[in-house]
């Protein structure tokens, strides 16, 4: 009764954690941190000529 | 239905992880701590539960998982180091059967430890990670405390959910891991974004906490009273009024003796009285001999080494009437005793490079939450008020830990490395949101060109 009772309880917070956990983007991603990734670009920059120097 | 009631949960778990995958690390986690397949007694027990769910997630990490921010940090080598000489100790091991059974364990735990911080990258799956390993403790914790005000306990008497001396079933464990839990459920209580503090959060908080409190007297485990008594002198430290912080825990104490069982009260007082107590004598015997053994063997004699020990145990009795004080001595063989201290744990198991690394991965766990509460301790960003508080909770377990590991052999404890992988992903999280800081100073102060504009500003002259 009391093992039932204790389980019952832990696995509704357990639930409602996962529950809300599923629904919060931050969970992948700090909220400070950019959307994606920089990507570097596939075109290199041409050097100018001081750095050629 | 309790057996229906867990595999769906289980189940529903791995479902949450294909829109999730962190959810299955999550799901390693409560299955580990819970032990639900020894708890269900028919269809859980038919699936390798556990093993899915690392597989689960590690290939959700591998696969689905964006791997910017995963840090390898220097305590994970130090983990993949103990793995590997631990690997090496196995093949050489005096036992290499019972050897072998151990190490069955120990490697997954090790391997999880590396592992798990490296899916630790943002402060919610931090927080999440200790919100289901503080729940999950709690799934044992709060029947074993219900039943503690009811019946009083005893030692190796409590029912727990389980009744076989596995992993977190163990009285002893219990009582340490419990004690250790205290500060995390403090933090969650308080700094919890997934259930935010309000009065239920703080009420069931409280109780857990509670729940917690008794484990050392429902198990009767002498080292979870230590446990607790070191982490009231730790608690000092955040306390605003010490004075009545101390007041009130003495009065709470002196009020709780007289509810105390007669059983535990008098089991406690033994914890002073080694000589005639033959539990404490033993364990003494055990040390002395570990050491000697560690002087033949330098590099351990392999998991349960312990099983070669043969021990011959003086027992003092002292019992006084009126004037005349009777000691009476009576001598008590014994073999194969455990070490019942991690530390001794380690000499003997995996010789000195072994306790060094252990010590080493600890002592550093330790110094790096202290340098994370004292950077941030003052940090006036209201965003960051999390992170102080948390380092020192994950101090606070893990000082308790190294304290009841004084007096049982949890060297290998797979919650307590998760502890220890929550410092790490703390540690890896804290140095990364920290470098643009520390970057936008001045690496030398005495370089030459420190006046000259940052690149890509053009110079005027």
């Amino acid at each position: 009764m009391i093992d039932n009772f204790a389980l019952g309880l832990i696995h509704l917070l357990l639930g409602i954690a996962v529950w809300r956990l599923l629904l919060r983007p931050d969970l992948d991603r700090d909220p400070d941190e950019p959307q994606k990734p920089v990507a570097q670009s596939p075109v290199k920059p041409r050097a100018s000529p001081r750095d050629r120097r | 239905m309790i057996d229906l009631f867990l595999t769906a949960f289980v189940f529903a778990l791995f479902a949450a992880g294909l829109r999730k995958p962190f959810i299955w690390v999550l799901a390693y986690v409560y299955i580990d701590v819970l032990a639900p397949q020894k708890i269900s007694w028919f269809l859980l027990q038919k699936f390798p539960i556990s093993l899915l769910a690392f597989g689960l997630a590690f290939l959700g990490w591998a696969y689905a998982d964006a791997k910017s921010g995963s840090h390898f940090t220097f305590r994970q080598m130090l983990i993949v180091a103990l793995l590997l000489y631990c690997g090496a100790t196995t093949i050489t091991a005096d036992f290499p059967e019972d050897a072998l059974a151990k190490w069955d364990w120990v490697w997954k735990a090790l391997v999880f430890a590396i592992f798990l911080p490296l899916t630790l990258r943002t402060r919610l799956r931090i927080e999440a990670t200790a919100l289901v390993m503080t729940l999950t403790a709690g799934a044992i914790i709060i029947p074993a405390g219900i039943k503690t005000l009811a019946s009083g306990g005893g030692y190796g008497s409590l029912h727990l959910l389980v009744n076989d001396n596995v992993g977190l079933y163990e009285g002893s464990i219990l009582s340490t891991v419990a004690i250790a839990i205290i500060p995390l459920a403090l933090w969650l209580a308080k700094h919890g974004t997934i259930f935010r503090p309000d009065w239920r959060v703080k009420l069931f908080a409280w109780g857990l906490c509670f729940a917690c409190a008794l484990m050392p007297v429902g198990t009767e485990a002498r080292t979870g009273l230590v446990c607790l008594a070191i982490l009231i002198a730790m608690s000092l430290r955040d306390v605003k009024r010490r004075f009545m912080y101390v007041a009130l825990i003495s009065a709470a104490g002196l009020l709780t003796v007289p509810f105390l069982p007669a059983s535990f009260t008098h089991r406690m007082e033994t914890i002073g009285d080694h000589k005639a107590d033959q539990s404490a004598a033993t364990r003494l015997a055990v040390w002395q001999w570990t050491i000697a053994f560690a002087k033949d063997h330098p590099f351990g004699g392999g998991f349960d080494a312990y099983r070669q020990n043969k021990l011959s145990v003086e027992l003092v009795d002292t019992e006084a009437s009126g004037n005349t004080t009777a000691i009476e001595t009576t001598t008590v063989e014994d073999k194969a005793r455990a070490y019942h201290s991690a530390y001794f744990e380690m000499l003997g198991e995996q010789g000195y490079p072994g306790l060094a690394l252990w010590l080493l991965l600890h002592i550093l766990g330790v110094w790096q939450m202290e340098r994370i509460y004292r950077r941030h301790r003052r940090d006036p960003d209201p965003n960051a008020a999390w992170i102080a508080p948390l380092a020192s909770a994950l101090q606070r377990s893990q000082i308790v830990y190294l304290v009841g590991s004084g007096f049982v052999g949890i060297a290998f404890q797979p919650f307590c490395y998760m502890i220890v992988a929550l410092q790490c992903g703390l540690w890896a999280w804290a140095r990364r949101h920290e470098s643009p800081r520390v970057t936008a100073l001045p690496l030398r102060r005495s370089r030459p060109d420190a006046t000259a504009p940052p690149a890509g500003v053009e110079s005027v002259a």
